[in-house]
């Protein structure tokens, strides 16, 4: 079983007014998973499970799809009760777990995998990016994570699919693990969570990181800039500003938006490995998106683990497939 | 943003206000007081107040009859406005524009709009005249989902579009146009994408958290002024009330409207004002005795006030023959 999990809300963000950020409509959140469940139903992949949401995603592709193309794809929804909110990406994760899906396709930003990762345990995840500051989702072709999706589905000895497991930071509240996060943890100046993203520099006291990518922007970014961490390496990054370290760096924290900020103290962070936070009193904010609020007497501790989610790594899982004939039709 | 704790407790102090007004209202209506038509916006008191905070003497905001609480919100006497919707001489119109006309021309409130649709395009001609005097000031339109359906919409946001006026679209996406519900009159969601095919910003937020509202709302108008160009908010939201008073709403559920009560913009802000240690429970139950306070004073003043004489039946109707036609 093959689960699809879109998150209708992404890409829609005050970033779009305080950055260069561009409004991805759910209509080509449609057009996507149309192009997914076309590789599904080719390859004769007969089950697929989505989870619900207010935009309606599944019924539109399901119905341009037999409206344009003939094709009936055997897709259904999950049952559950939706908040429309980003616990439902958590829950529906869980759910697919539980039916035994072989993978979940996600469409959504950092914040919205971070969600899934909350629930879908060992189910290697297809992250497509359709959010803002995207570390984690990477832009590939509906076209083509349906087609690794289908040799996940098919390949049932694991002869091909080539997965990866992620590093994820974890949240301790007063002693007590509270949250995630899979790229950043950044620990900000804001009372509230409000609008949630990040944009304003002197707002930025601290920032965890699980890798520091010079081909990305937002807090991984800065981190990359001065100190790169690949996914694949085991380190982490501990970066605090201010201007006592006597330098700053000019990274882009978000679309089309570069800023200066001081640096303090940078240090690589170990796995296993927990590290207090420095401020008194303010919000983290988790993979770009404001989230918990401390005060002051509150203990905050950051570590960094090596037990984050699969990932299917398409490339190497459809060359690897290639490689075996996995494609190839006699006649 | 930096918002101090003055600030966030008047933006507490607006929602509660336009809340407790608003339900007067319903009741007076409810009670054969009020005359004409009413539309409420209980339910929506984040998207108005939170608006409004980031506006400034000078400035221009027109929205539709169901935007009493910007009026409020921008300074226009509650007196004055509960005296307009009983059709008495003291309210902003002289009583003879209703929920439908109340304006406050001084306080930059255009007044509702009863036909939606077309403040989408006055408000520019404001825009243009900031624009051109340079006066740093923006003109802000609110309006629903379904009035974004309409030609204005689109003439208005291209026409501030191609003029790069400091023009601020605000919808308040409460889901219904009257009782059609939003899948039932666009094809997209989001609203906030229009904003793509006009070449301008557009972000979609949750309508109901006000601090939310206000800091996505400060960075339009920021942008506004200092020469940025228009801007578009969607803000997800729900009324409460039907589309006017008496409406049954046989168009959605109970559990619809429970649903959306449980994102009462009031309560959530009330958990957001206490867990910050801003406010305690008694500080809301004195702002709310103040508010009613405040409230039971607008009424008090329009059942005292006279009615319009019949000699100024005429009068500010015909703008040509002011006081000279004839019955």
């Amino acid at each position: 079983m093959i689960g699809i999990i879109a998150n209708p809300a992404s890409g829609k963000d005050i970033r779009r007014l305080v950055a260069q950020g561009t409004v991805f409509d759910n209509m080509e959140k449609v057009n996507i998973i149309q192009r997914i469940l076309v590789v599904l139903h080719e390859a004769g992949v007969n089950d697929i499970r989505m989870m619900p949401d207010s935009f309606h995603i599944m019924d539109s592709a399901v119905e341009a799809l037999h409206r344009g193309l003939r094709i009936d794809v055997n897709v259904t929804e999950l049952e559950m009760e939706c908040e429309y909110n980003q616990g439902d990406s958590a829950n529906a994760a869980a759910l697919m777990k539980n039916m035994g899906a072989q993978c979940i396709i996600t469409l959504g930003g950092d914040g919205t995998n971070r969600s899934v990762a909350k629930g879908c345990g060992d189910v290697p995840l297809i992250p497509l990016s359709t959010g803002t500051n995207n570390v984690f989702p990477k832009m590939i072709e509906g076209t083509v994570a349906g087609m690794a999706a289908a040799v996940v589905e098919l390949d049932s000895e694991r002869a091909y699919v080539q997965t990866r497991r992620c590093k994820r930071l974890c949240i301790y509240k007063n002693g007590e693990l509270v949250d995630m996060a899979l790229i950043d943890a950044v620990v900000t100046a804001d009372r509230f969570i409000g609008a949630r993203a990040i944009w304003e520099p002197d707002a930025i006291k601290e920032i965890f990181v699980t890798s520091a990518r010079t081909d990305s922007i937002g807090m991984s970014a800065i981190a990359g800039y001065f100190h790169p961490i690949s996914e694949t390496d085991p380190k982490g990054l501990y970066i605090r500003t201010g201007v006592g370290g006597g330098f700053s760096i000019r990274a882009p924290i978000a679309p089309g938006m570069i800023q200066e900020i001081p640096i303090e103290l940078v240090r690589e962070l170990k796995p296993g490995e927990r590290t207090a936070i420095h401020t008194a009193e303010g919000m983290l904010a988790l993979d770009g998106e404001r989230e918990v609020s401390f005060k002051k007497g509150d203990t905050v501790e950051i570590g960094l683990g090596h037990d984050g989610p699969f990932v299917v790594e398409v490339e190497q899982t459809l060359a690897s497939a290639a490689r075996g004939n996995f494609f190839v039709r006699r006649n | 943003m930096k918002l101090t704790n003055n600030e966030l407790i008047g933006l507490y102090r607006d929602m509660v206000y336009i809340r407790q007004f608003e339900t007067r209202v319903q009741e007076l209506f409810a009670a054969g007081v009020l005359p004409g038509f009413i539309h409420l916006g209980i339910g929506q008191e984040a998207c108005m107040a939170g608006t409004c905070f980031n506006l400034v003497d000078g400035d221009i905001i027109g929205a539709t009859h169901r935007e009493h609480g910007v009026l409020l919100c921008r300074g226009v006497e509650g007196k004055a406005i509960m005296a307009e919707l009983y059709g008495k001489v003291t309210g902003t119109c002289k009583g003879k524009g209703g929920s439908m006309h109340a304006c406050g021309l001084k306080q930059g409130a255009l007044g509702n709009n009863a036909i939606l649709g077309p403040a989408q395009t006055i408000v520019n001609g404001f825009a243009y005249a900031h624009k051109f005097r340079k006066n740093g000031k923006v003109a802000v339109t609110m309006f629903g989902d379904g009035a974004s359906n309409r030609g204005e919409f689109h003439e208005g946001i291209n026409f501030a579009s191609i003029w790069n006026l400091p023009s601020i679209y605000i919808i308040n996406n409460n889901g219904y146009a009257i009782s059609v519900p939003k899948s039932k009159q666009q094809k997209v969601e989001d609203l906030s994408a229009r904003a793509a095919g006009y070449g301008i910003p557009g972000v979609q937020i949750d309508g109901n958290d006000i601090i939310t509202v206000v800091e996505t709302v400060s960075e339009a108008v920021k942008r506004a002024r200092e020469g940025g160009g228009p801007s578009l908010i969607e803000l997800k939201t729900y009324r409460w009330r039907g589309h006017f008073e008496g409406d049954p709403t046989p168009y959605r559920t109970n559990e619809e409207l429970e649903s959306w009560k449980k994102k009462d913009p009031i309560a959530r802000f009330e958990k957001i004002l206490t867990d910050q240690g801003i406010t305690t429970k008694k500080d809301f139950g004195t702002i709310n005795a103040e508010v009613k306070a405040k409230v039971d004073e607008c009424q008090k003043f329009a059942e005292d006030s006279p009615w319009p004489p019949m000699s100024e039946i005429y009068t500010d109707v015909y703008y040509h023959n002011e006081g000279s036609v004839q019955q």
